[in-house]
């Protein structure tokens, strides 16, 4: 015990006041009142915040309730018998799931084949040209209006250089250029930051590719060299596709899945 | 003087509520309201706002709690290493290290997002983008939520050091546990420190201040140390070796001479051989207590000895001037007991003694001393001659002080009484001595409290016989006002025209009462009788008329004015000139007034201006007026060209006037 530590120092010396737990239960068996009347009373997003609290605690709550009361709980009885499940004198013998693994071999194959297009959003929202750029008004007297600046993400290698700015058709603007993306890999359920090498696809257009628009669906290829993927013949992974799941212009980061 | 007070360290909130002051503040203090209808750019910058907002509060809180708490190579090694032992350095600066980045990170978020907003096109976008920037400033911050978990921690266990100041007189108590440290402690100061008869009751450092020579000192008393290497001490322990290490203090090394504390004189003898190298250039005094149980006198041979070697070494290693080897180490040696209070104040003044010298000596050998003794210089004057000049005291002032030598017989106290009459507890002092009373004689009465069943005390009245006085006196004045009232005319000695006057009055009264009565009665529900049948004929001009003549005014003027509304309009319908010719018309304070017409429409209000606010008369008003509209105006004082300036400056430009126009151009050639 430390020096100032008054109350306690008290307590060592001359106990707790006399009414003090009764004082204690009175305060606690006020508190569940409290709560509702302030439950009760709390507006906008107190009021919200504070039912979502109450509600994980009471839901917590009853977890912890059921859990203590499993044991004495009834339960349905488990009679199923499992599917494959043999009695105990036909167990040395052996079994041959010979259809199954034929079975499965074959969705195995199909799976394969299909799998290159097989994307995880397989469909996404087209998106109009007025969307994908604005107008930019040019010439001395803003007449000229061929000008256009592009509203997404893009990606632009790290080699271009810019045209002249007189001649320049579409701006892509610095603030929208990224370089990296966070790509999920599907089986690892990991996520990392990966250096983008290309934009693939961009599934409004051929235009929009060559641009190296992202948006959400767009194939983009990932330097995946960090991961330490091999290939079956043994060599370095370093480029690997993933497809972009969210929209980079609204959240200001790019999410990918990857395509294994 | 630095002061260490870490009392004042701000609140570290946790990472949940570190986020929710953050956000809802950013609620309360930005605005609310936008529509998709805005101009794009207010969107955006309303939005921008809000970011920039968020980040600059998160620096500002995560600022504060970098600079509140010390860094630990700024602060005195002694608080630095204190620090490291409770705290472990390491942790402490990873915390910090965190926030720091922490800070950093969310400037860089709101700058990209800043960024980013510039191009949002919409207010859906961003919106989004502004939902994005904030939630990620929140991830960093629940991120870093353990090291502010951490830091509150060390706020508050920090708060509630002892504040030590390293610099000051200090006397530090340190030696094997239970040998009667903390008993020293309470008895020289009023540090309150709990002392139990267990080993490690003290397990943090406590201060006390104690007074010696007028100065104060503070006296630090430490947890026990057991005899083993360093590594194995623990946190306890190493409290009192960082206070040994490093504060420059006099150290009392406490020894437990009868073994109540569970240890040997042979090892706490070792304990001292072990922690010997802390002592040096310490003033160092051995302190044998508990001479209650066990007198140093009748100690055993080896042990003396022991002691004796110790109190050497203690001489030696603190000594800076080596008077005498033997009288140092008697000097060195002390015994006290704290129970019965013997040698404790010996030994605490020993102490004090040895740490002025130590710290005089100190400072003596500094550089820094030549400055203040360049300085300093007692004059004495060069002698004249050698005349003796004795100062000159009056022969007044030496009788009195011839006087004033004797010794004045003291005044008898309440406690001379008392031990001459039986000392305490027997003697019990007389309250009515001090009475003031008319005679001393009565000082001893017997008061009843009660008396025939009545309480004494309610009966009496201090000044009851200047009551009887008063009293005695209104009824005198009664008696004499009765007489008089006594003679009252009779009816019968009144004249006739008296006695008209007399009916007439009481016929009067009772109309009056009368009146007074009915109109009770109906209790303001009268009902209201129109005039025409007015039957008491109250209410007639004549009769007003009649009753202003009585009094002695000229009733005209009011029946003229009782009748206008009445009465067919004469002549003119209005009057071309105004009022004024009423000589008897109440005279209107405005003098200058100039009427306004009456050929002006009666629909449009007068402008005319009332006089008051102070000011004598409306004119009066007005001229303030303009004169403090004058003064508000804004004068044109840095010269900008106004109205008045309109010029042209070349009425024939040249590029106009010369050379040829081709078609079409008439501003350019």
């Amino acid at each position: 015990m430390p020096q100032g530590d008054h109350i306690e120092l008290h307590r060592k010396r001359y106990g707790y006041r006399p009414d003090y737990f009764e004082r204690k239960r009175k305060k606690d068996a006020r508190e569940v009142h409290k709560r509702a009347a302030f439950a009760q009373k709390a507006l906008g997003i107190k009021g919200k915040m504070f039912a979502k609290k109450r509600y994980q605690e009471k839901a917590t709550m009853k977890k912890t309730l059921a859990m203590h009361s499993e044991r004495s709980n009834r339960h349905k009885a488990d009679d199923q018998v499992q599917e494959g499940a043999v009695p105990a004198y036909l167990l040395d013998r052996e079994q041959t799931a010979r259809a199954k693994v034929l079975s499965n071999t074959i969705k195995q194959k199909r799976k394969e084949k299909a799998g290159k297009w097989d994307v995880p959003l397989p469909k996404v929202r087209p998106i109009a040209e007025d969307e994908m750029f604005r107008v930019i008004k040019s010439g001395k007297r803003k007449t000229k209006q061929w000008k256009r600046l592009v509203t997404k993400v893009t990606f632009v290698g790290p080699g271009f250089t810019r045209k002249p700015p007189k001649y320049e058709r579409f701006i892509r603007p610095m603030a929208l250029r990224f370089t990296k993306a966070h790509v999920t890999h599907p089986e690892l359920k990991c996520t990392f930051n990966l250096e983008i090498i290309g934009v693939k696809k961009n599934p409004n257009g051929p235009m929009y590719t060559s641009m190296g628009v992202i948006t959400r669906g767009s194939i983009i290829e990932v330097n995946v060299s960090e991961l330490g993927l091999v290939t079956p013949a043994g060599k370095v992974v370093w480029g690997k596709y993933a497809q972009v799941t969210n929209n980079p212009e609204n959240d200001g980061c790019i999410n990918a899945v990857l395509l294994v | 003087m630095v002061l260490y007070n870490f009392k004042k360290i701000t609140v570290v909130p946790s990472g949940k509520d570190f986020i929710d002051i953050i956000l809802s503040r950013t609620q309360r203090q930005t605005p609310t309201v936008v529509h998709k209808g805005y101009a794009i750019t207010r969107i955006r910058q309303f939005y921008m706002r809000k970011v920039k907002f968020t980040q600059s509060n998160f620096h500002e809180k995560l600022s504060t709690i970098l600079e509140d708490f010390p860094r630990l190579d700024d602060i005195h090694p002694f608080y630095g290493d204190l620090m490291n032992v409770l705290y472990d350095k390491d942790h402490y600066k990873l915390a910090l290290g965190q926030l720091h980045t922490a800070r950093n990170l969310v400037e860089k978020i709101s700058k990209d997002y800043v960024r980013l907003l510039k191009y949002g096109d919409s207010l859906y976008r961003c919106k989004q983008l502004k939902k994005a920037a904030l939630g990620r400033m929140c991830t960093i911050m629940k991120r870093v939520s353990p090291s502010l978990a951490y830091l509150e921690q060390v706020r508050q266990h920090l708060s509630r050091l002892p504040s030590i100041d390293p610099n000051a007189r200090t006397l530090l108590v340190c030696g094997y546990p239970n040998v009667g440290k903390s008993s020293f402690i309470n008895k020289i100061t009023r540090a309150d420190v709990d002392v139990q008869p267990y080993a490690f009751t003290t397990k943090s450092l406590f201060v006390g201040h104690t007074d010696y020579k007028y100065l104060r000192w503070q006296v630090i008393d430490t947890p026990g140390i057991l005899d083993h290497p360093l590594e194995d001490r623990n946190t306890i322990e190493m409290l009192s070796i960082m206070a040994l290490v490093h504060l420059r203090a006099a150290v009392l090394f406490v020894m437990d001479l009868s073994g109540a504390c569970g240890y040997t004189i042979q090892q706490q003898a070792a304990l001292f051989q072990s922690i010997k190298p802390l002592f040096a250039n310490k003033p160092l005094i051995i302190a044998c207590n508990k001479t209650d149980l066990q007198p140093l006198e009748s100690l055993p041979e080896e042990d003396r000895r022991l002691l004796d070697e110790l109190a050497k070494e203690a001489a030696q290693s603190s000594s800076l001037m080596l008077v005498d080897g033997a009288q140092e180490a008697k000097e060195c040696l002390l015994t006290m007991s704290t129970l019965t209070d013997e040698g404790v104040v010996a030994v605490k003044n020993s102490a004090c003694e040895r740490l002025l010298q130590h710290r005089v000596e100190v400072k003596m050998k500094s550089k820094k001393i030549k400055d203040v003794l360049n300085r300093m210089h007692v004059a004495f004057p060069r002698v004249r001659d050698h005349k003796e000049r004795p100062p000159s005291i009056p022969e007044a002032v030496l009788a009195k002080m011839k006087q004033t030598e004797q010794p004045l017989t003291r005044k008898q106290t309440e406690k001379d009484l008392e031990n001459a009459n039986g000392g305490a507890g027997v003697y019990s002092a007389s309250l009515v001595k001090h009475y003031l009373l008319a005679d001393d004689d009565w000082k001893n009465d017997i008061v009843p409290e009660i008396m025939d069943g009545h309480n004494i005390a309610d009966f009496i009245d201090p000044d009851i016989l200047l009551r009887l006085d008063e009293l005695e006196r209104e009824e005198e004045e009664r008696e004499a006002a009765a007489e008089g009232e006594d003679e009252e005319m009779d009816e019968d000695e009144l004249g006739p025209e008296e006695m008209e006057a007399l009916t007439a009055i009481r016929k009067k009264k009772k109309l009056l009462l009368e009146e007074h009565r009915r109109k009770k009665r109906a209790a303001d529900n009268n009902p209201v009788v129109p005039r025409k049948f007015d039957k008491d004929q109250q209410f007639t001009a004549g009769r007003m008329g009649r009753h202003l003549a009585s009094l002695g005014l000229d009733p005209s003027r009011a029946l003229e004015r009782a009748r206008s509304r009445s009465a067919s309009r004469r002549g003119r319908k209005r009057d071309r000139s105004a009022a004024g010719e009423d000589g008897d018309a109440m005279d209107i304070d405005q003098p200058n007034k100039r009427f306004r017409s009456t050929s002006r429409s009666k629909s449009r209000a007068p402008s005319e201006t009332r006089p008051g606010e102070g000011y004598k008369d409306s004119a009066q008003k007005v001229k303030a007026m303009k004169i403090g509209k004058k003064a508000v105006r804004k004068r044109n004082k840095q010269a900008r060209k106004g109205e008045a300036d309109r010029t042209i400056v070349n009425l024939k430009p040249k590029h106009l006037f010369s050379g040829k126009r081709s078609s079409g151009k008439t501003d350019r050639r």
